[in-house]
């Protein structure tokens, strides 16, 4: 790929921010961070959870002010009072949670906020649609202009924000972890679209923990560390382990060997042609004590639905299960605790935390039988409460001001901790984790991995929903691969790689196609 | 979403924490303010021992309606049917007790299980046919405007009523304090207990905070809702039980104007001591803001129409606290 290396130090720059400094309470999200992109690069930030990224960002969109630092646009200082402000200063962000309206149509989403032609007073959105068309079509929505934009995938979600960049006429667009909830397929549309746009001298900021994206994409990638900007790579010395390293600060722990076969131990789950059509179709598995058993796929596959139905979140139209022999169909995810089984949510902010309220109250919510004073007197006993979340914070080495804290000042890779650690107290017989490492550093996603093996050796039965296909032979002893519902292969020892995965997801796809 | 919201401006770090500050104990201070200014201006009447006795005796009817309202709020809901309800069940009370001549206690205990009876349904409504409790608790509430008219034909019953059932309320017992306060000392407490000291509490809390996490948790959302239902219930029947008391007699729309005051203290409480969240120790202070605020222009022979728009304006600000307080909390 060419290498524009217009990165002489005269050359103008487009945005810049010097110095930053922010602080959420008591904990300093960034320490006079610095990050500079130069007119139409694709620019890449790296660094683990918490290194202070996201609020860089939220500070360029005019969400939240500086404590100190500034921010210049062409060299001139600026501040980004509102998220306006920061449109009208030619930049766009594409956040990992998409804001879209269900009921519009693609075009008006496409328009949301954005100044329209008028005819007579009247919105003419024949003109715009004939504005807007060639552009849509260049960056690839497949969906119709006039179409309701209800049920739209995310990845046509990510196209109708760029579009929308776009029509804007944005000199910089922030993309944040946009491969996060994308399939393989649609990564790829989406990383030829980031190639045009660095073609056609669009900047963008490209926002990942992925780092072969990363590699492939960007010119330019600064690396985050404890809220500095640690590292600024480029040409030859941007290279895998360099990000690695500075990402980290040194060397990274060699993860646990994985436990034997344990197909010998006893059957804690199984499931016989469980069914939510059309979702879930006829699923057959048994988890046994003591291993981790991994759920594979493409997005979309049925996977975190097949969860759901075992966490009683959903309810199944037909089939059965047995819990540790004995019959199990939870109406609701409280008979699912009562009976034995944790779940850890997909989406933590929304589905898995109270975000305003402490990490002790977060932690302690799948545990409050065990903190009562006594049956006959159910008070909450304040200390055992303190003590319970003192030890799991200490033994999953969660980063907190304190237990006192609201959980949702913590990064994301730490609120994911907090998640897990609720299940640790009450020894569910099984648990079931949905996308556990999803938008989590490397050096945080290597605790967590060791986590859940830990779990996994002390008896519990694991299952790993994860679209990651690197992610699931490091973490699992077997894995099943879902296509459209169905539960099309098992892979386990010798088999079980990434390859293996990757082919049984798209073979089956594509054998389906054809019948 | 404009972003230029007080609490979104490019402040320092001290003027942020003033703010935070401000919002959290600006009701505590206005308070303050209120009791001193009120002293100052009629130093014979209003800072006296028999005043501040009277003032809480006068408060107790209205922190325990709003004492159950909040338990609604807590778990995310609104209940707007308990000023109705207050009144339909100072009605039924009363005719209980004169027409049907049952024991006053009985009347009592019958009351209190309607008032139940009344927050199931409501949450039923909610939860299961998952209606918006705004909508839900309006219709139900004008539903009772219906009964209570049925069953008193819209005619007041007043005569008969048995001195027992007035010493309810004017009675006194330890230390000679009236009843009322005693009895609202005892609900303020125990709901306080049960929200933040037990392990039901503490789902309630979580319920509020974020309902499909709670559910994720294993928390049964649609119990603890239909529970806080029925706790603001059954205190919207206490409270009409002891207003009938108090008037001596029952009357189809006695209690309604219950309703403003519990929603201003509710609202008031959850901009006390904590960013924006509802809270029963926040309830009671705030009900005292307001009653103290009713008896100072009571004591300076203020205007009816001032009450109204004392009132109102309570409300807005207090909404308004209350948001500015969440806001700081989140950024």
């Amino acid at each position: 790929m060419e290498d524009p290396m217009a990165g002489t130090s005269s050359a103008p720059t487009l945005v810049s921010a010097i110095g930053i400094c922010k602080a959420y309470g008591g904990a300093q999200a960034l320490r006079g961070a610095t990050l500079t992109i130069l007119p139409g690069e694709t620019h890449g930030l790296v660094g683990a959870n918490g290194a202070g990224k996201s609020t860089l960002i939220r500070i360029l969109a005019g969400l939240t002010a500086p404590d100190a630092g500034d921010v210049l646009v062409d060299g001139n200082p600026v501040v980004i009072e509102t998220p306006h402000a920061a449109n009208e200063l030619g930049m766009s962000f594409i956040h990992q949670e998409l804001a879209f309206v269900p009921g519009m149509t693609v075009l008006e989403n496409i328009m949301l906020g954005l100044p329209k032609k008028t005819r007579f007073g009247m919105v003419d959105w024949r003109a715009i649609a004939e504005d807007v068309k060639p552009i849509a079509d260049r960056v690839g929505v497949k969906a119709a202009l006039g179409a309701s934009a209800k049920g739209l995938s995310t990845a046509e979600n990510w196209l109708i924000n760029i579009t929308r960049a776009l029509v804007r006429k944005s000199r910089l667009i922030v993309m944040d972890e946009p491969t996060a909830a994308l399939s393989a397929v649609e990564s790829e549309r989406l990383f030829a679209i980031v190639r045009a746009l660095h073609k056609s001298r669009v900047a963008v900021l490209y926002v990942s923990h992925r780092l072969d994206e990363i590699l492939d994409l960007c010119q330019h990638v600064t690396v985050f560390r404890d809220g500095r900007s640690v590292s600024e790579l480029a040409g030859p010395t941007l290279t895998r382990s360099s990000l690695v390293e500075a990402i980290v600060g040194g060397a990274i722990e060699a993860e646990p060997k994985r436990a034997t076969s344990a197909a010998s131990r006893p059957i804690i789950l199984s499931a016989r042609a469980l069914r939510r059509a059309p979702k879930v179709i006829d699923a057959n598995f048994d988890l046994h004590a003591g291993e981790v058993l991994g759920l594979g796929g493409l997005v979309g596959a049925g996977r975190t639905e097949l969860a759901r139905l075992v966490f009683g979140a959903d309810r199944a139209d037909a089939g059965a299960m047995l819990l540790a022999g004995q019959p199990y169909a939870p109406k609701n995810p409280a008979e699912a605790v009562r009976a034995g089984i944790g779940f850890v949510p997909e989406e933590r902010r929304t589905e898995g935390l109270i975000l305003t309220k402490s990490v002790a109250f977060n932690l302690s919510l799948a545990n409050l039988g065990s903190l009562i004073v006594s049956p006959a007197l159910p008070f909450i006993s304040g200390s055992r409460r303190r003590s319970l979340a003192e030890r799991v914070i200490r033994d999953l080495a969660v980063k907190t001001a304190s237990a006192e804290t609201a959980v949702g000042q913590l990064s994301g890779g730490n609120q994911q901790k907090v998640l897990i650690g609720r299940w640790l107290q009450s020894k569910p017989k099984a648990l079931i984790l949905d996308e556990p490492t999803r938008g989590v550093d490397v050096g945080a996603r290597g605790e967590i991995h060791r986590l859940i093996r830990g779990l996994a050796q002390a008896g519990a039965a694991v299952m790993v929903v994860s679209s990651e296909p690197d992610e699931l032979p490091d973490l699992c002893d077997r894995v099943l691969v879902m296509v459209e519902g169905r539960i099309v292969a098992e892979l386990s020892g010798a088999t079980l790689n990434r390859q293996g995965i990757v082919a049984a997801s798209y073979a089956a796809a594509h054998e389906r196609n054809r019948s | 979403m404009s972003g230029t919201s007080i609490a979104r401006r490019r402040l320092s770090p001290g003027a942020r924490i003033g703010l935070a500050i401000f919002a959290r104990y600006a009701t505590i201070i206005g308070l303050a303010l209120m009791i001193v200014i009120f002293s100052i201006l009629s130093p014979d009447a209003f800072p006296t021992l028999n005043n501040f006795v009277n003032v809480l005796n006068q408060a107790s009817l209205a922190t325990i309606i709003a004492g159950g309202l909040t338990l609604a709020v807590v778990v995310g809901e609104l209940d707007l049917s308990i000023g109705y309800a207050a009144s339909l069940h100072g009605v039924l009370v009363t005719g209980l007790i004169v027409h049907d001549k049952l024991p006053i206690a009985l009347a009592i205990v019958i009351v209190l299980a309607l008032g139940a009876l009344i927050g199931v349904v409501n949450g039923l409504i909610v939860t299961k046919l998952r209606v918006n409790s705004v909508i839900a608790t309006l219709g139900v509430g004008t539903i009772i405007v219906g009964v209570a008219f049925a069953y008193s034909s819209g005619v007041p019953i007043v005569a008969g009523v048995p001195e027992g059932f007035l010493q309810l309320s004017l009675g006194r017992w330890l230390f000679g304090i009236p009843n009322p306060i005693i009895i609202m000392a005892v609900v303020v407490v125990g709901l306080w207990v049960l929200v933040e000291r037990t392990a039901i509490g503490q789902e309630i809390q979580a319920v509020g905070g974020n309902p499909i996490a709670a559910r994720l948790a294993g928390i049964s959302v649609d119990r603890i809702k239909i529970l806080g239902f029925v706790i603001s219930a059954v205190c919207a029947a206490l409270t009409g039980a002891l207003l009938a008391s108090r008037l001596g007699s029952g009357t189809t729309n006695a209690a309604d104007s219950y309703l403003l005051t519990a929603f201003a203290a509710v609202f008031l409480g959850s901009a006390t001591l904590r960013d924006g969240e509802f809270h029963v120790l926040g309830t009671f202070i705030g009900t005292l803001i307001i009653v103290f605020g009713f008896n100072g222009l009571n004591i300076f022979g203020a205007p009816t129409f001032s009450q109204y728009v004392f009132q109102g304006t309570i409300l807005v600000v207090a909404v308004a606290l209350s948001s500015l307080g969440r806001m700081l909390a989140e950024t």
